[in-house]
């Protein structure tokens, strides 16, 4: 057998199948053809017999066979299909159905934001910490260098137990118990529930989300802290989002800074949003108090660091034109479901 | 605080526009919230005389004025009760437009018309009263336009000065910054004092009895003293700082507080018994009628002045009614003290009194500071109440603190602010802020602190001082680097938000609940429980006054209020805390609730009519087993009924530890389970109960679970490694049999599992069926049930005795029919 005895088998195949009258007849003629023991299978046995010369082009040409001939009987059943069906009664097929899936889920809005932050960090090399919810009034106030009648704790009514601790009123505690636990450096991140005794209005509730995060190292400046939220400001909000920061008074922090995103809403021209001003007021950051160190052991002269806090409610609201706080307890699906990404 | 411009402007020279001077005040720590125009707004509005009085003919508790308001006569209808025939009020008519933006219209009031209306001062925008009509002076010619009388309209700075900055709560406290800012000299008053009386120890006498709580007490005697208004310009000063002028008297202690932050206090000298004054602390039961007019008990914990009888002023706080300045006065004893803030701020939060002396004593005060405040307002008094000045001062200042010194390394100042500033630069600041510099050299300063700066004790808050002045905008901000601590992990965090991105994927929809829920609430899910539970002693309301232990009452209470919003189906989760005490304190957990509600995981076109309560169960099963596979938490082929081999469900009926930890009662006890993992009680899954599903008409099922998610969480991010593929085929063979209804699916598998060969590989259940000619509680199960070897390929006879012997097994454990064929 020669290359060409095998196209010419080729294309009395390729006739064959399309004389077919039903699928049963192709079905057939695929045996005879291409089956285990069918014509290309003998084929490819005598190929080992053949002279060596001629081995190459007659590969090709079984090749051709198996490929053409598979590709023919296919389009054949199609056809031979679609006449059966014709003949019949067509079933159904309506693409416009609505698809079958589960229904959406979303993340809570504050979860988002927790979860963007924690990721934007993260790529600083931050890593999560936590705290608990019921505090001590050491980690609350007194490691945090807010002496029992200093008036900062004015600022800030408190939820005391019965059992003499408190609900934390920041995040900030989570500062000192990281660093009893770890020598520098420390590079953390810690969100969590804090609460504080204001009455629920569309801007304040008594149960809220802060950010914590601290640098604590060798030469870690002020300039860092200035760094490090610009570039958080510019992945949470977009990329034209300015910072600015103001100097302010924490009991934790010296210096202490309040810093400000410039309104993403009017970009700065002013709006009802930024209540005209073009800034929007995010919360407080500074570098670490040294008697802050003194409390957790550090040496105050070799390392320095930087603390900011965040309010993630006030972000979760800027960020997705939310007017009212209750909304993010409320927890009404209408609500939830916008926001599901 | 509020603070008008041109006041300062007598201590340092502002020649820029109030606007530039908020933003230079800003951005230096002083945050200017707002700037108000006093006196703007007023054109219009002009004094009337009153000439009768009549009470209105219908309406109640209103008068009706005819007044004349300099050149005819009109009728108003008033609501306020402090007029009388000849007195001058402010007066606006018919279309005159009032500060706040109302326009004064023509209007009959039960009958009679009124042509305008007589304002009060919070109406005019000059102070916050509302109580009456606002009085002018007597003599004011009627017709007089109101801003002839206030003056042209000035800007005043409403600023928030922060705690730490008790020198701030003063004009030349403020004027210092501003001096410090704008690169100008801070002028002080000039204080001449002409003492013209006899030696106050004449007459008077004081002795400190608690000399840590009064560290210096300072009396000047001032007599002679004729009561009358204060100076246009004063009473104007303290109506835009927001007090109200009083008189002469009352006014000069008032406006030398203001400008220096020394609180004073004037007691009429006659109503001193014997002249001498204690500063003690009250004795238990001792009581005293403050200025307000409130009677005040007092204890030992407040400090109090006395003259040989009674308490007559509580320290630092409110001086009393007894003691107070009042017509008849002539002599004054003038306080100018020290009192400790810890002592101040306890007797106010005691009294419940807070006032403008209390908050600047609480804050701290200059203790150098206390005699030239006395100083000046004797001087005043001389000069505006016809007061003659007795000689001398008796100044009790028991320690005289040390001055603070601090040393300023210029190498600090840059490594902390991350900022290249030179050393004299840092050292002008210190100076331009009054602060003295004694020393330094190339790479430090000493730093003098003065007394008025009580929040400077450390060279970082010097180096505060240095960036606020120098300006944050000039401190660069670094690029960001990742910088990496080696062996900090976070992994429990990140499967948090595994679990979260693999719920919300599953079509769940996250909610957040507050900490805090109504005891009502959690007696209506678990009333057994209620001594574990953590109660807030001050709660915001009783709605929010016990702390959570548990998530599925406010879980149930969401889908309840859904579901009154119109939504019968939903698809909800929570993570979250909930708080518990036992023996050992009090404790609080992670935990995960999921709710659903309705048919839920159908799809478009199955939506119609509500799920079976096992169909509800099993989406919720199901979204639990999906949720444990993310986990890490594999099901085993032979397949448990949980979808994994550590996890197990248990009858709610059961006495297990989990009862006390989940309110198990709120659900069917017959349709929910336990769940034990790794034998430990981890969780509750069921169907909320049909009381509660009555109660809140909650037509569709509700299914719910929690779970404590510390242990299954562990092992999320495990390694796993990978097994060698099977290399040979394997052979399927069903079986079907009947079973009485009560069989499950678990006894079944239970059955073959006891049997099993090795080669048995999986147990697929696929089909469950009832009919009739399987009899009244019977029904149908088949199993798949797959057979493989892993070093040859089995033959036919071979997995037919297996599978015969497996079939044979099922009949011993179970009563059951196998069905061949």
């Amino acid at each position: 057998m020669k290359a060409q005895d095998i196209l010419d088998l080729k294309s009395k195949a390729i006739e064959e199948c399309h004389n077919a009258g039903s699928s049963e007849e192709l079905e057939a003629i695929r045996i005879k053809f291409l089956g285990r023991n069918g014509l290309l299978q003998e084929i490819m046995k005598g190929l080992k017999g053949a002279e060596p010369s001629e081995r190459p082009a007659m590969g090709r040409a079984a090749n051709e066979l198996k490929q053409e001939l598979g590709a023919n009987i296919g389009s054949c059943r199609d056809l031979l299909g679609a006449a059966k069906s014709g003949g019949k009664k067509r079933v159904a097929f309506d693409y416009t159905l609505p698809g079958r899936w589960h229904g959406r889920g979303a993340r809570h809005p504050i979860s988002a934001v927790i979860e963007d932050a924690v990721r934007i960090f993260a790529s600083l090399g931050f890593t999560v910490a936590d705290g608990p919810d019921i505090e001590t009034e050491y980690y609350n106030f007194d490691a945090l260098n807010t002496p029992a009648d200093h008036p900062s704790r004015d600022t800030q009514d408190t939820f005391w137990l019965e059992s003499g601790e408190l609900l934390r009123t920041q995040t900030s505690p989570v500062q000192i118990r990281v660093m009893e636990q770890q020598k520098p450096p420390v590079r953390i991140i810690a969100p969590g529930r804090c609460y504080r005794r204001d009455t629920t209005d569309a801007t304040h509730s008594a149960n809220f989300h802060q950010i914590e995060g601290l640098y604590v190292d060798e030469n870690v400046s002020m300039a860092d802290l200035k760094g490090d939220i610009t570039y958080f400001a510019r992945k949470m909000m977009g990329p034209e989002v300015k910072v600015r920061f103001r100097p302010h008074f924490f009991p934790f922090t010296e210096p202490s800074v309040e810093y400000d995103f410039s309104c993403h809403v009017c970009k700065g021209a002013g709006c009802r949003v930024c209540k005209n001003s073009g800034w929007i007021e995010i919360s407080g950051a500074g570098m670490v108090h040294p008697r802050v160190f003194g409390f957790v052991g550090y040496d105050s002269e070799k390392t320095t660091g930087y603390a900011f806090g965040m309010g993630v409610e006030r972000i979760a609201m800027i960020k997705y034109g939310i007017n009212d706080i209750r909304l993010l307890y409320d927890n009404d699906i209408r609500f939830l479901e916008q926001l599901s990404s | 605080m509020k603070v008008p411009i041109n006041w300062l402007k007598e201590y340092v020279q502002i020649d820029c526009s109030a606007g530039e001077l908020s933003e230079r005040l800003t951005f230096s720590g002083l945050e200017v919230e707002g700037i108000e125009h006093y006196g703007s707004g007023l054109n219009g509005i002009a004094s009337a005389v009153i000439l009768s009085v009549e009470p209105h003919p219908s309406a109640e508790g209103f008068l009706v004025c005819g007044v004349y308001d300099g050149r005819r006569e009109l009728s108003v209808v008033c609501g306020a009760r402090n007029v009388k025939v000849g007195d001058s009020v402010a007066f606006a008519g018919i279309g005159t437009v009032l500060p706040g933006g109302r326009r004064i219209e023509q209007v009959e009031i039960q009958g009679v018309e009124s042509e305008g209306m007589l304002c009060a001062e919070d109406e005019l925008g000059l102070s916050d009263d509302h109580s009456g009509v606002m009085i002018l002076p007597e003599d004011t010619p009627a017709g007089t336009p109101l801003p002839q009388m206030i003056g042209p309209p000035e800007p005043v700075l409403n600023i928030e000065v922060t705690p730490n900055r008790a020198d701030c709560l003063s004009m030349i406290g403020i004027a210092r910054e501003i001096a410090a800012l704008l690169g100008k000299p801070l002028r002080l008053p000039e204080v001449r004092l002409d003492e013209t009386a006899y030696p106050i120890e004449d007459a008077a006498s004081v002795r400190i009895e608690d000399a840590e709580a009064c560290p210096r007490y300072t009396a000047r005697l001032v007599s002679g003293i004729k009561l009358a208004a204060s100076p246009p310009w004063m009473r104007r000063r303290l109506f835009e700082c927001g007090i109200r002028p009083i008189n002469n008297a009352v006014d000069i202690t008032n406006y030398v507080m203001l400008e220096c932050g020394q609180p004073l206090h004037a007691f009429d000298m006659a109503c001193l018994k014997d002249g001498g004054i204690v500063v003690r602390r009250a004795k238990e039961g001792e009581m005293i009628t403050t200025l307000d007019g409130a009677a005040r008990s007092l204890t030992p914990a407040m400090l109090v002045i006395a003259d040989a009888r009674t308490p007559v002023a509580l320290a630092g706080v409110m001086g009393g009614a007894s003691s107070g300045i009042s017509g008849s006065t002539g002599t004054i004893l003038l306080e100018s003290a020290c009192f400790k803030p810890a002592v101040v701020r306890k007797a106010s939060k005691l009294t419940g009194l807070s006032s403008e002396s209390s908050r600047r004593f609480e804050h701290g005060i200059d203790m150098e500071n206390v005699e030239w405040a006395s100083r000046r307002a004797a001087a005043l008094l001389t000069s505006f109440a016809g007061g003659h000045v007795a000689r001398g001062v008796i100044d009790l200042f028991a320690a005289r603190p040390q001055r603070k010194k601090i040393i300023c390394r210029f190498g600090r100042v840059r490594k902390l602010l991350g900022l290249k500033i030179p050393g004299d630069r840092v050292m002008d600041i210190f100076r331009s802020l009054d602060l003295d510099v004694s020393e330094s050299n190339k790479s430090y300063c000493l730093v003098n602190v003065p007394s008025f700066r009580l929040d400077l004790e450390n060279e970082a808050d010097l180096i505060e001082e240095v960036a606020r002045i120098h300006g944050l905008d000039k401190i660069p901000g670094s690029a960001s680097r990742c910088t990496v601590v080696p062996d900090a992990d976070d992994a429990l965090s990140r499967a948090v938000a595994l679990c979260r991105s693999h719920l919300c994927g599953l079509g769940l929809t996250e909610i957040m609940n507050y900490s805090f829920v109504s005891d009502t609430l959690l007696d209506m899910f678990a009333s057994g429980n209620a001594q574990g539970r953590v109660i807030l002693p001050r709660p915001i309301s009783a709605e929010h006054s016990v702390l959570r232990n548990s998530l599925l009452p406010q879980m149930g209470d969401t889908l309840r209020r859904n579901c009154s919003r119109q939504t019968e189906k939903a698809a909800l989760f929570e993570m979250g805390r909930v708080f518990f005490k036992d023996e050992k304190g009090l404790i609080e957990e992670e935990r995960l609730c999921i709710g659903l509600m309705g048919p839920v995981g159908r799809s478009g076109l199955d939506r119609r009519g509500a799920p079976s309560e096992e169909e509800l169960f099993l989406w919720l099963k199901g979204i639990f087993e999906s949720l444990c596979h993310s986990l890490g938490l594999k099901g085993d082929p032979l397949g448990f009924s949980s979808g994994c081999s550590r996890i197990v469900f248990s009858a709610t009926d059961r006495k297990t530890p989990a009862r006390q930890l989940f309110p198990a009662a709120c659900l069917e006890k017959d349709r929910s389970v336990f769940i034990l993992f790794d034998g430990q009680p981890v969780g509750i899954m069921g169907l909320l109960k049909q009381s509660i599903r009555d109660e809140w008409r909650l037509r569709m099922p509700v299914a719910l679970v929690e779970l404590t998610t510390g242990s299954i969480l562990q092992e999320a991010f495990t390694t796993r490694s990978a097994a060698k593929l099977p290399m040979y085929p394997s052979v399927r063979r069903d079986v079907a049999m009947v079973v009485s209804e009560n069989v499950t699916h678990e006894s079944v598998l239970e059955a073959m599992r006891k049997i099993a060969p090795k080669e048995l590989t999986s147990i697929d259940l696929f089909d469950i069926y009832y009919s009739k000619d399987l009899g009244m509680s019977c029904k149908g199960m088949a199993y798949s049930l797959e057979y493989r070897s892993l070093d040859r390929t089995l033959t036919d006879d071979e997995v037919n005795e297996l599978h015969a012997a497996i079939k044979a097994g099922i009949k011993t454990e179970l009563e059951v029919e196998i069905r061949e064929g």
